[in-house]
């Protein structure tokens, strides 16, 4: 019997260079709950974007955590930083591109502050 | 003051240089200026390992550190200053990275295999397969198979990345050109996305305009699944950068 971790938490220093360990856990976790392929390349390509509007530039201290939902509708990823950022969410032109890129990729997408740190949630339903 | 001998400076270009500490729109201006140093010098450490977008994100970095620590008075042309700040920069992406750069032989070849079993089975199947299904077929474990997809999507061989041919030419370039001005969001990326090869552009518009899956995309295009995964998520890389710089292309106007 299919054993389903109701959650998952893994915290990478807040850096571009440490994304594709969290790309990784995901696909992972997706894999074993039987994702087809192109779901878990989508569900690689929402990591990237939401992390890099998370990550900082090299030298800083800060952390990206990041936590897997499971249930049976599907999986919500919540991806936040303890960095310090002066707005939340950012408005620079990347932003409204983020946004368009992840609800494509995912069914829900929200920039909102989860215990005061900048994060991206993303709700991805299972298709079959 | 005196003309150098050399004249290393144009008098405009001195007076960005000038400037850049209080302003950022001169700041932007030089970005935008030396962006193809930065371009140029990314490519050149292409085929080892690590996609080209990520390098030209490395480059534009180094370039922002020579454009912030270039000192007009020192007689020492820009490019001279900034190429070795740039070239300086990559190399320590190499050499933080060592861990990684050299992909194992073993990892090669799994990745290879898991994309051209991913093909096959889409074609049986109708639909993408799952990551069991695909370690049943290949033999490989799951962790092994998750492990190539990682792989495979991050180290693309050269020969992947050959100039498209002729069946590459865009077909419905006027209608991807007009979506793509027409959404909110891309239209920062507009010149960026402009510079996208035909393939590149006709995949960025069938996911995300017209909400094909990336299996969808590959049967169009005739290339295998991974290779479009790989692509999207190259271009989106590319695009982020872009979208960086926006503000500049802005005020540069439409040209990127």
């Amino acid at each position: 019997m299919a054993r389903r971790p109701p959650e998952i938490t893994v915290s990478i220093p807040a850096l571009p260079r440490y994304v594709h360990v969290l790309r990784a856990v995901v696909a992972s976790v997706a894999a074993r709950l039987d994702w087809a392929f192109d779901e878990i390349e989508d569900l690689r390509l929402m990591v990237d974007e939401a992390c890099s509007r998370l990550v900082g530039p090299e030298g800083g201290a800060a952390t990206l955590r990041l936590r897997v939902l499971v249930d049976d509708g599907g999986l919500t990823i919540e991806a936040s930083t303890d960095r310090s950022v002066d707005r939340w969410p950012p408005e620079d032109p990347g932003q409204t591109l983020s946004r368009q890129i992840l609800s494509t990729l995912a069914d829900e997408v929200r920039f909102e502050p989860v215990d005061g740190r900048p994060s991206v949630l993303l709700r991805k339903h299972r298709d079959r | 003051m005196e003309a150098h001998p050399t004249e290393p400076l144009d008098p405009e270009e001195r007076d960005l240089f000038v400037r850049a500490p209080e302003d950022p729109a001169a700041r932007e201006a030089l970005v935008v200026r030396h962006r193809p140093l930065a371009e140029y010098l990314a490519r050149r450490f292409q085929g080892r390992g690590e996609p080209v977008d990520d390098l030209i994100q490395v480059a534009m970095i180094g370039l922002l550190k020579a454009i912030d620590r270039f000192d007009p008075d020192r007689g020492v042309k820009f490019a001279t200053y900034a190429t070795a700040t740039i070239v300086g920069e990559l190399k320590r992406h190499f050499r933080d990275r060592g861990w990684s750069v050299r992909v194992p032989r073993r990892l090669q070849e799994m990745g290879l295999q898991v994309s051209r079993v991913v093909g096959e089975l889409s074609q049986v199947l109708g639909r993408s397969p799952t990551v069991r299904e695909i370690s049943e077929r290949t033999g490989l474990t799951e962790e092994e198979v998750i492990e190539a997809i990682d792989v495979a999507s991050a180290y693309v061989p050269a020969s992947l990345d050959a100039a498209p041919g002729e069946d590459d030419a865009p077909r419905e370039f006027g209608v991807e050109e007009e979506a793509f001005e027409l959404l909110e969001g891309w239209t920062s990326v507009a010149p960026a996305i402009r510079e996208l090869p035909a393939r590149e552009r006709r995949i960025l518009y069938l996911r995300f305009f017209r909400g094909l899956t990336q299996t969808q995309i590959a049967e169009d295009l005739g290339i295998s699944q991974m290779h479009v995964s790989r692509l999207l998520a190259r271009t989106l890389a590319r695009l982020r950068t872009a979208a960086s710089t926006a503000g500049a292309f802005d005020r540069e106007g439409a040209e990127g």
